[in-house]
């Protein structure tokens, strides 16, 4: 017990004499997971629109893939990018093993699935007669999915936040992938599990704190502009 | 009801349409022509495939056939989009954009490029017209339905539309607040040129907003023609038996002398009824139009051509009336009468009873199936 309370007040000085290592890992931390999840959004959202929206041969195969995806575990991400980026893989010509771009791609992996797949459901539990609606107010394709989306807004903010809290919290594929390099590679999960293997636990229980205060404030903030619509 | 006589050009047209879907043909529509000023009822019961139809003429559903609008032929999916924005659509649910009263309305005209202002400035005229201008803040979640189907009619005014296409759009409203709307809503047909089309399968409000009225059964035509025509000589007995005529007996016509044509009914009796060629032929008599009396009646009720002694079979009540079935040597008549007449005529079951029928009322169908189940004569 006294361990644990000594170690929070050591994690307490260290936040708040602004350790520069502590930092400047929590900022890796949300650069890696922020481009990842800007990118997830980017690619998701129109991929699940055109999943939700249109009809192909093999169209139950792709949801089934990415429904797959949203549970895919983080470790199996790594090692496939891993076998990817590794010197002799497919794309090791670009030496992007061991990098935060590493950790950036196995997140979009990671975070992918979960936006494309909240947002297909989203727009395919939209009431048919609301999109007929919208294609009778005189709404060309491109305009319709717009309107489409901002009736789903709501949903989607909860993809963006399920994305956020699965890239910022995983630890598997960013330790295979960017080797938990000190300095360089190292974000937030990959320094509590080092700190805590080292028995530096006031360290850990920093990290650990600024993890949770992370995730924390990203869903104030997102859940803040979600309820937005709610008040009339 | 706008005068209703078609003037020069149909602004919409269909010839040969007919919407497919998995192998099935829905629906098939040899011949619609839809005019300014006009409001055009389809009318039918549940899956006749009314919807389908308006959607087909809306540009919403790809359709087989030639489909014309402003003279030009609807193709390609460019052409359905030119359609759809040169028309608006209101269906049974009001289904209003999660965003603000005022920002619903403008978007069918901001979908079109209209700038901010004049889009604001509309949408404000919109709304007034239709007597929600007080809700233009509100998010659809905190209107009443009466009120979102009105601002859902706005939005598709606001884009002053060629033609506008009602897809059951009081079927979701209690009494008072329809009667409210249709009268809101004639009123504003009245002074526009738009042409109006308008599903429902409520043959009361299909006779209270309609100028023409097309009855579609089972994806087709069976009837169309001016609205009090159709009403008054429904063309089958199914179409008759949706306008709630009970009665149907089955004869030959023989024209007499003058104009009085009489049916000769199988059983022996005869009836004067409506003018209609001679033959075979079913006639349909509805049981507001029969009219009881305890004795025969005298010279001013001269007009009633058709006296029946007869005796009360059954009372029941049928809504607010009454509804007597009476036999008259042979054949059944229903009548309806209030409760109040009920209690004057002193009317029981087994009683005896005169029934009276204005030749007129006799209406002989123009299309009807003989024995064989075929169609015998065409109008």
């Amino acid at each position: 017990m006294q361990l644990i309370w000594e170690g929070f007040v050591e994690a307490l000085r260290l936040l708040l004499g602004g350790d520069a290592a502590l930092y400047q890992i929590a900022l890796r931390s949300l650069w890696v997971s922020g481009l990842a999840l800007a990118a997830a959004v980017i690619l998701g959202i129109p991929t699940g629109g055109a999943v939700a929206l249109t009809s192909f041969p093999g169209r139950r195969l792709v949801v089934a893939v990415i429904n797959t995806g949203m549970a895919a575990p983080p470790v199996v991400v790594g090692l496939l990018v891993a076998l990817f980026l590794t010197r002799n893989g497919p794309l090791g010509q670009f030496r992007l093993l061991y990098s935060n771009w590493a950790m950036v791609i196995a997140q979009v992996i990671i975070a992918l699935p979960i936006v494309t797949g909240l947002s297909l459901a989203a727009l395919q539990q939209l009431d048919v007669g609301l999109r007929q609606q919208i294609a009778a107010l005189g709404a060309n394709r491109l305009q319709a999915f717009f309107y489409q989306l901002r009736e789903i807004r709501v949903a989607l903010l909860a993809a963006v936040m399920a994305a956020f809290g699965g890239v910022i919290s995983e630890v598997g594929a960013v330790m295979m992938v960017g080797g938990n390099i000190a300095g360089q590679t190292q974000v937030l999960t990959g320094a509590i599990v080092q700190e805590t293997r080292m028995g530096r636990f006031a360290n850990a229980i920093a990290l650990a704190v600024i993890l949770v205060s992370l995730a924390f404030t990203a869903n104030v903030v997102l859940t803040a502009v979600q309820q937005q619509g709610r008040r009339v | 009801m706008s005068g209703g006589s078609p003037e020069g050009d149909p602004v919409l047209r269909a010839s040969g349409l007919s919407v497919r879907r998995g192998g099935k043909t829905l629906v098939t529509v040899d011949r619609l022509a839809l005019y300014g000023g006009q409001v055009h009822v389809l009318l039918g019961p549940n899956g006749a495939g009314k919807s389908t139809l308006l959607h087909a003429l809306n540009g919403l559903e790809q359709a087989d056939g030639e489909l014309v609008f402003g003279g030009r032929p609807v193709r390609s999916g460019r052409g359905r989009l030119a359609l759809r924005r040169a028309t608006a659509a209101v269906f049974q649910k009001p289904h209003l954009l999660n965003t603000t009263v005022q920002a619903n309305v403008e978007s069918g005209l901001r979908l079109r490029g209209l700038g901010r202002a004049e889009a604001r400035s509309r949408a404000a005229e919109a709304l007034d017209l239709l007597g929600v201008g007080h809700l233009a803040a509100r998010r659809p979640v905190k209107l009443s339905g009466g009120e979102a189907q009105r601002v859902s009619i706005a939005r598709a005014l606001a884009v002053e539309p060629v033609v506008l296409f009602l897809d059951e759009p009081l079927a979701s409203l209690d009494p008072p607040t329809r009667r409210a709307l249709v009268d809101d809503l004639l009123r504003i047909f009245r002074r526009s040129a738009m042409a109006v089309i308008w599903v429902t399968h409520d043959r009361d409000e299909a006779l209270a907003v309609g100028d023409v009225i097309t009855y579609l059964e089972a994806g087709d035509v069976v009837q169309t023609g001016p609205a009090l025509e159709v009403f008054t000589r429904p063309a089958t007995t199914s179409f008759a038996e949706f306008l709630g005529l009970e009665t149907f007996l089955r004869g030959q016509v023989v024209s007499g002398p003058g104009s009085a044509t009489r049916l000769l009914l199988e059983g022996g009796a005869e009836l004067f009824c409506a003018d209609a060629p001679d033959g075979p032929a079913v006639v349909a008599v509805a049981p507001e139009d029969v009219v009881l009396f305890t004795e025969r009646p005298d010279e001013h009720a001269a007009s009633l051509r058709n006296v029946l002694e007869g005796t009360v079979k059954a009372v029941a009540p049928a809504g607010r009336l009454l509804r007597v079935d009476v036999e008259v040597g042979g054949l059944e008549l229903g009548a309806l009468v209030t409760r109040a007449a009920l209690e004057d005529l002193g009317l029981e079951v087994g009683g005896a009873v005169v029934a009276a029928i204005k030749a007129s009322a006799v209406h002989p169908l123009s299309r009807h199936e003989s024995d064989g189940g075929a169609d015998t004569r065409g109008e």
